[in-house]
């Protein structure tokens, strides 16, 4: 297994190398010229070409790309225009809440989801299966900003029981934190829950029709037992499979969530940084987010090799 | 156990004269303390008043810095760090006597060397500072607590200069106005106010706790003057772009606060027990800009023609939503709240609705119906929508208009291209004297040239009598509607919201301020 | 003929294909079935409920909430079409090259897997920040997001049939790659491809309504689900018809399309079924 982990982090470096060239490229996709945008409305022709010489822009393509790495590798991500900080300094102050939300909904999303596909698989074809695959068709459909919005409405304004934006962190405040963390974790992981349902339920069924499944029924073990010890193992695999891809798709989401409930974290950063054509932030939360994924995908294949020995990656 | 009937009396009386005195020593312990949590439109781009012209740097500015000068409740200067000033009998020579014993949040006494390097920094950068600095020969100090100012010529605008609120005059000390050349905002933020900057979080909040060394000026709170106490431990301003947020939070109490929010809450604000909503006068006349240096609004016969096709009222209307008490028709260039300029001409081009008119213009300025590059944006959701309404308007008519929606940074770089644009949405907020008018000057975007007008601001700068001063601004407007520099549309007001915690808000001034303000639990 | 009957039969293509040829029903007549002109302005009718008058309520400019609806569905479609065939083609082309060519294939993939780390909603706000508004850039935006996985699914496609006895039979025989590719090789692809193109399309509307509710989409008066609930949020208290009416649109359409790719595995491909 180890030398399975080693290879997949070597495998790694090309897709890190891909996703900081990307990142690179996507200033250079601008029309025009980045340094008048970024310097304002007032910088003379003098000033745009010393902070072009300055950030190096002037020199060729290959070599701009070389240095970003360098300086990626050094984990300097460069300036921030508009925060006047290091764009690392405004993503560490940012990440504590996206992070939070995102674990959140992801909590939501399994808690939820998992429970009903089992249970809709325990019982295939009865009232329960149907209205839960049901719920979980319309789940996977309904757009969370939406969502979100009709939540606020319900439950903040109408109802009066939550509120409607805002955050509080979970060291400060926990109770606090949890009563703002209430409505996006749900808005944002209803969508996912409802992928996990119907994966989870699709994959217990197979693992309910194995051969050994029937057996232990056979040997008398209780249907409680069977179902719940014998599968549940078996169904993890895939399981744990969406919920790598969940992350990534909550990443995304998050982004909208924060907008809408006014959470101050890295979706919210990278909206503003556009808007005020900070890229060295827009490039620094892509840069950090990507990078995240694809360390949560090797997490999500090592669990693999954990949960189910049967599988052997060669 | 019981106690003798004049033991009882007695005790009775100590025990009431206990919780009076409880009471009230509470009642004045409760007005000093406490933490006010203000929601902001966005970030301020700097806390440099001197750099720009922003408003919520404006706001968040008047509370750490100060200036020689502030306006009082009818909008005229009077003495903040300035104690007074005599003026020479030529009127050329202005000389300022400082307060003394003046603080910064840093311990140092502010002295003239201070108050020279400031305002020498902010007559370079500052719009109202160059307006005022390309009148003055020569500026220093003549000992610790006397400045003066030698003018090339008679001016009228120096008093008001030093005390218009927003890009104005702040003093700091002398070594950061020496350290931070003119252009560069100062990154290190020292001033003599009430509060001092404790805090800031881009994007997060920014924190202003009391300075306990200030010493405020002896008179009564008046305008933006007078005595100034902080009364508050803290004030956090958090910026909270969703407007819709906004409301929520201050509707929830997690907000003490709110500006800028959106009319169509003003029905819903007013019966929530919790709070009482503000109509702010004057905030804004909704404009559209003009570029007259290239393309096709350098012709004025079809810039005539816009004035004369749109029909303001209900573009007013739909912008305020609905509530007439949120707009106000009305073609004086200043506000009625800066009473000293408010005119009140009849006959000006202004809301004509003449289809006839603008037909004639048309045809006068030969226009084929090339489509007109209208620039606007979202973020200030009253630009979009008098762009939208009006472009609907003047299709009807026979223009052609290219629409095009950008966020508010791109907008201000773009309008300082006269390639890039023939209109642009702004508001033009109160300024407190006509030669302030933006939109009457050749360097402000829309690069208003006519000659006529530049000679007459040029004249009322130097005019000092105010009632000739004020027969020449009457000349001024009616210029203004013959030549159209930009399209002057009606009055917008606009809403806040405030908790009923919140003690002694000022709701005249339409600037906010929150020193002189205490919570009440 | 049977071949027909087999999609028929299968429920979830039935509800899907009907619902979405509704909605491209509605769409294509959008300028006839509609009540007023969407983009008409009328101030004096601002945020009024639904009525005989309104269907759906007009929105804060007195604009038809139903007319938005409908136009915007025009939006929408356009851009979830076209994004799926320029996934589909790109996706072809690339997981074509990559399936067959070894050495290329390595480096392709890397690339692919590259751009599949990015969450799709960030990269296409980062690219329309550097492209600026307008219907061909969130095309763009979206198709450069979504081509990676459909190239992954060729390529796999590709790599499992490649093996296949007739087409080494054909390799053996000189037959030039492309005609294999495509006599061989496409036709399988099909079934795949068309599943995945639904769900694109699913992914591509819900995006185009994000990117819009945002504000990053197309400009704020091209009636788009989008912008109608962007613009809906605001007032969602005193109106809240206006973000509710082109929500469920796209609910329904989510749902038509998801239906529609459910239905068309189950039928395609046996081994994929999600019970």
């Amino acid at each position: 297994m180890t030398v399975y982990l080693v290879r997949r982090l070597l495998a790694l470096v090309p897709v890190l190398a891909v996703v900081v060239t990307v990142v690179f490229l996507l200033i250079h996709l601008i029309p025009g010229d980045p340094v008048g945008v970024m310097l304002g409305p007032d910088a003379t022709p003098a000033q745009i070409e010393s902070t072009r010489r300055a950030l190096g822009l002037d020199r060729p393509l290959y070599e701009q790309l070389l240095k970003f790495y360098v300086r990626v590798l050094q984990g300097d991500l460069g300036q921030s225009y508009f925060l006047d900080r290091p764009v690392v300094t405004a993503l560490v102050e940012r990440a504590e809440p996206t992070l939070v939300l995102t674990f959140s909904a992801l909590l939501v999303a399994v808690l939820i989801g998992v429970p009903s596909g089992i249970i809709a698989a325990a019982y295939p074809g009865s009232f329960w299966d149907r209205a839960l695959m049901l719920g979980a068709l319309l789940g996977v459909c309904v757009p969370g900003f939406w969502l979100s919005l009709n939540f606020i409405y319900l439950f903040a304004v109408r109802l009066g029981w939550l509120p409607a934006a805002g955050y509080a962190s979970i060291f400060a405040d926990p109770l606090a934190a949890l009563r703002y963390m209430v409505l996006p974790a749900v808005s944002l992981g209803f969508n996912q829950s409802a992928l996990i349902a119907r994966i989870s339920r699709s994959c217990m069924l197979e693992a309910l029709q194995q051969d050994y499944i029937r057996t232990a029924r056979a040997k008398g073990l209780s249907q409680g037992v069977v179902t719940w010890v014998h599968a549940f193992r078996n169904a993890l695999v895939p399981v744990v499979t969406v919920i790598g891809i969940t992350m990534a798709i909550l990443i995304g989401g998050a982004v909208v969530t924060e907008i809408v409930f006014n959470i101050p974290g890295l979706g919210r950063l990278i909206i503003s940084a556009v808007l005020r054509r900070d890229y060295p932030v827009v490039q620094g939360v892509i840069l950090v987010t990507a990078t995240a994924y694809v360390l949560i995908n090797l997490a999500v294949d090592a669990l693999y090799v954990v949960i189910d020995p049967r599988i052997r990656y060669e | 156990m019981s106690l003798k009937p004049s033991r009882r009396a007695v005790l009775l009386a100590l025990a009431s004269l206990a919780l009076v005195a409880g009471t009230t020593l509470t009642a004045d312990a409760q007005k000093k303390g406490g933490i006010l949590r203000v929601g902001n439109l966005g970030e301020p781009p700097a806390l440099d008043a001197h750099w720009t012209t922003a408003s919520i740097t404006e706001m968040l500015t008047n509370h750490i810095y100060e200036g020689l000068y502030s306006l009082d409740g009818n909008n005229r200067p009077i003495p903040m760090l300035a104690e007074s000033h005599t003026v020479s009998k030529d009127g050329l020579v202005y000389t300022f006597k400082l307060r003394q014993g003046v603080k910064f949040h840093n311990g140092k006494e502010m002295t003239s060397d201070d108050v020279v390097a400031s305002l020498a920094r902010w007559g370079k950068q500052s719009v109202y500072g160059k307006t005022l600095f390309s009148q003055v020969a020569e500026w220093k100090a003549l000992d610790k607590y006397t400045v003066e100012m030698k003018l090339k010529e008679k001016s009228a605008i120096v008093l008001i200069s030093l005390a218009v609120p927003n890009n104005f005059g702040a003093i700091y000390p002398k070594e950061i106005a020496e350290k931070f050349a003119p252009e560069v905002k100062t990154t290190e933020w020292v001033g003599t106010g009430p509060f001092k900057l404790a805090e800031w979080k881009p994007d997060q909040y920014i924190r202003m706790v009391r300075f306990d060394e200030y010493k405020p000026r002896n008179e009564k709170p008046n305008g933006y003057g007078g005595g100034k106490t902080a009364y508050l431990d803290e004030v956090r301003f958090q910026p909270v772009p969703e407007v819709a947020t906004r409301v929520a939070q201050v509707e929830t109490g997690e907000l003490d606060f709110a500006d800028d929010l959106n009319l169509d809450a003003y029905d819903r604000l007013k019966k929530n027990p919790n709070l009482r909503p503000i109509v702010s006068k004057p905030y804004y006349w909704l404009v559209a800009v003009l570029n007259k240096k290239e393309g096709l609004m350098t012709n004025q016969k079809l810039r005539q023609a816009w004035q004369a096709a749109i029909d303001i009222e209900p573009i007013m209307k739909n912008v305020a939503g609905g509530h007439t008490e949120f707009y106000r028709m009305d073609s004086s260039l200043i506000p009625p709240e800066i009473p000293a300029w408010h005119t009140k001409l009849a006959g000006l081009p202004w809301n004509e609705r003449s289809k006839e008119k603008v037909k004639r213009l048309l045809a006068e300025a030969g226009y084929k119906k090339e489509p007109i590059r209208f620039m606007t944006t979202q973020e200030y959701k009253w630009m979009y929508d008098f762009a939208l309404l009006t472009k609907q308007q003047l299709e009807d008519v026979g223009f052609a208009i290219d629409l095009q929606v950008v966020d508010w940074a791109t907008l201000v770089k773009r309008r300082n291209n006269s390639k890039e644009y023939d209109a642009f949405t702004t508001g033009i907020g109160a300024f407190y004297d006509p030669t302030h008018a933006n939109f009457l000057t050749a360097s402000w975007p829309g690069w208003t040239t006519d000659e006529d007008i530049l000679k007459l601001q040029a004249e009322m700068a130097r005019e000092t009598d105010l009632k000739k001063r004020q027969a020449l601004w009457e000349q001024q407007t009616r210029q203004f509607y013959e030549k159209v520099p930009v399209i002057r549309y009606g009055d917008l007001f606009g809403l806040r919201a405030i908790r009923n915690t919140t003690k002694g808000f000022n709701d005249k001034t339409e600037r906010v301020r929150f020193y002189n303000v205490w919570v009440e639990k | 003929m049977s071949e027909i009957r087999r999609f028929a039969r299968n429920r979830n293509i039935a509800v899907g294909a009907g619902v979405l040829a509704l909605v491209v029903l509605a769409a294509l007549l959008a300028g006839v079935v509609s009540t007023h002109d969407p983009r008409r302005l009328n101030p004096a009718e601002r945020l009024k409920a639904p009525s005989a008058r309104n269907l759906l309520g007009t929105d804060e400019f007195g604009r038809d909430v139903y007319s938005l609806v409908l136009h915007g569905a025009q939006v929408s479609l356009l851009v979830g079409v076209t994004t799926m065939v320029l996934t589909s083609l790109g996706g072809i082309v690339i997981g074509l090259i990559a399936g067959y060519y070894r050495r290329v294939d390595l480096v392709l993939m890397r690339v692919m897997d590259g751009l599949m780390a990015f969450p799709a909603i960030l990269l296409a706000i980062a690219l329309m920040a550097a492209r600026g508004p307008g219907i061909g850039n969130v095309v763009f935006a979206l198709s450069v997001v979504y081509t990676p996985r459909t190239a992954m699914l060729i390529r796999s496609t590709v790599l499992s049939l490649r093996e296949l006895d007739y087409v080494q039979a054909a390799r053996a025989l000189g037959r030039r790659d492309l005609v294999i590719a495509f006599r061989h090789i496409l036709p399988n692809c099909v079934g795949p491809l068309l599943v995945q193109s639904s769900f694109v399309f699913a992914y591509a509307i819900l995006a185009e309504a994000i990117l819009g509710f945002l504000g990053v989409g197309v400009p704020p008066y091209v009636p788009s689900w989008g912008n109608v609930i962007a613009s809906g949020k605001n007032v969602i208290r005193e109106a809240f018809w206006v973000s509710l009416f082109p929500g469920l649109a796209l609910t329904l359409s989510g749902l038509a399309l998801n239906l529609l790719g459910d239905g068309l595995r189950d039928v395609l491909d046996p081994r994929l079924r999600v019970q």
